[in-house]
């Protein structure tokens, strides 16, 4: 990690209130908060680093939070923010209708959000939603998926958490392509919440219902690994795995034989842009660009996934 | 919801035949509100298609084809002084420059048994390919829909209506392309279509708007 200046941890949101006189007689240009889903995922984490770290090196204070997906808690952590007299919110959301609101209130009080990761339903309250093109990204993948699979084959699809709009982007994406082949048939098709150890069961029970899988695509990194190991433990490492992230552990995976593709997010970066784009809207009040912003995703196998760190892929 | 196109083909046919039609849509048709959100993206895409593909995009890509050498020349120096002034720019960071070329070549090698059909060409004459020709049903990227400055990602509600459109594109494209049957390596094809390039080095994938193969 690069911070070297204060950050705090998500979960110490009610403590913000405490160490308030501390941040506001801070030297420099201010505080940034960032708020993003739980680092667990090292995705979020990246997320928080890039954004720290961009902060930090335009001369801010940051203040990290996390809100686990819970609308609710994002919304007190809003609360710590706007009381905390933040000159900026940096937010990957809790949720597109659900975060609407606790936008618009960080607004009211004079205090401008940028989004990152996902999109929140309504334009005109956040100054920036800079997103990655999560359909791009999953056709880039999907494209991958079929080559590999040589156009036919049962394959299972392994969907992300129903309340974050890029597991329905991603799916729709993979099957936007998927579908135009008719000898790829689909035969199991279930959500394992983002979650490695839920995909770990729910790839057993899928091999065991459908032995003849030839390979499976999965809405996310941390999913594809759950559905690897159920694999490798049932000796089925023959079968045809695709994550979409580009994190460190696939790309190892990648790199051994294992997974054989996914696609980066340029997580690090998007929210680098986000932090210099709130800094020219501080000092200006205006970024110079539109508020929604796609970024294009990469495809990693093993011919560049050597080049792959951290979610960001160098030259 | 196909009744619409139908319509509107049913109309081009009869304007085409010489009638003088004064241009309404069906009765009902016209009242018929499409419905907000994702339910109504294939009404509004399709309304879009009709109203931009002929009038708009095919005449764009035929105004600023290139011919493949002296697109290769421009990007060759400098893609982005070749994308500012020849191509236009997919919405996004990181997206590619997208490029109308046309050429012609001898196909090298094609594959013919793919969704995804390609033929490989030779257009400088050198014996080896140097692009390749998309030839469908399955179409990779959103070369039709980012090579046009009138489609912007700011105007859709999200990327999902926005993918939708670039499909849309890709599918009426290969809709009206005729692949001729048997072989096809051997065989001179002259084409019009786009280009995406992230880099210059990038392998070049055409998708196809006009093909006519020499016999």
């Amino acid at each position: 990690m690069i911070l070297n200046r204060r950050q705090l941890v998500g979960g110490l949101a009610v403590a913000v209130a405490g160490i308030l006189p501390t941040l506001s007689f801070a030297q420099g240009k201010g505080t940034i908060a960032i708020i993003t889903p739980s680092h667990d995922n090292p995705f979020f984490k990246a997320e928080a680093d890039g954004a720290a770290a961009k902060a930090v090196e335009l001369g801010y204070e940051v203040m990290v939070l996390v809100h686990d997906d819970d609308a609710n808690k994002q919304n007190e952590l809003f609360d710590s923010a706007i009381a905390a007299g933040v000159k900026a919110i940096i937010l990957d959301n809790a949720g597109a209708d659900a975060s609407v609101a606790a936008v618009q209130k960080a607004k009211d009080a004079g205090i401008p959000s940028f989004l990152i990761d996902r999109e929140i339903t309504a334009t005109g309250v956040a100054v920036s939603q800079i997103v990655s093109n999560n359909y791009q990204g999953a056709q880039l993948g999907a494209e991958e998926f079929v080559k590999l699979m040589g156009e036919a084959g049962e394959y299972a699809e392994l969907i992300g958490k129903e309340s974050d709009t890029n597991a329905g982007i991603r799916s729709k994406g993979y099957h936007d392509v998927i579908d135009q082949y008719p000898d790829l048939k689909m035969v199991a098709s279930q959500t394992a919440n983002w979650s490695q150890t839920e995909a770990y069961s729910v790839m057993e029970s899928m091999l065991q219902a459908n032995p003849g899988i030839k390979g499976v695509i999965s809405g996310n990194d941390t999913m594809a690994m759950g559905a690897w190991a159920a694999l490798e433990a049932a000796g089925r490492t023959d079968v045809i795995v695709v994550g979409f992230d580009g994190s460190n552990d696939v790309r190892d995976s990648i790199l051994k034989g294992g997974i054989k593709a996914t696609v980066l997010q340029p997580a690090y970066a998007q929210a680098q842009m986000a932090v210099e784009q709130a800094d020219t809207f501080i000092a200006g009040g205006a970024t110079g660009v539109e508020e929604k912003q796609l970024m294009d995703c990469v495809l990693i196998n093993a011919d560049n996934a050597s080049k792959l760190e951290t979610f960001a892929l160098s030259a | 919801m196909t009744s619409v196109p139908v319509a509107l083909a049913l109309i081009a046919a009869l304007a085409l035949s010489g009638c003088k039609i004064v241009k309404t849509v069906a009765e009902g048709e016209g009242n018929t509100a499409v419905a907000a959100g994702e339910a109504g993206d294939d009404a509004r895409i399709a309304a879009l298609l009709d109203k931009t593909y002929d009038a708009e995009l095919l005449p764009l890509i035929a105004e600023k084809a290139l011919p493949v050498a002296d697109l290769r020349a421009a990007i060759v120096g400098d893609l982005e002084a070749a994308g500012a002034a020849h191509g236009n720019k997919g919405s996004g960071e990181g997206a590619a420059w997208n490029f109308a070329v046309k050429g012609e070549g001898v196909v090298v090698e094609a594959n013919l048994t793919s969704r995804a059909r390609k033929a490989m060409l030779d257009t400088d004459g050198d014996g080896k390919a140097d692009l390749t020709l998309q030839l469908g049903p399955v179409i990779k990227g959103s070369s039709l829909r980012d090579v046009a400055p009138f489609y912007r990602f700011g105007d859709f509600r999200d990327q999902i209506e926005f993918a939708k459109l670039a499909r849309a594109l890709n599918d009426r494209a290969t809709a009206a392309l005729v692949v001729p049957k048997g072989e096809l390596v051997g065989k001179t094809v002259s084409f019009t279509g786009t280009v995406d390039l992230k880099a210059a080095t990038d392998a070049w994938q055409v998708t196809v708007v006009t093909l006519t193969v020499t016999p």
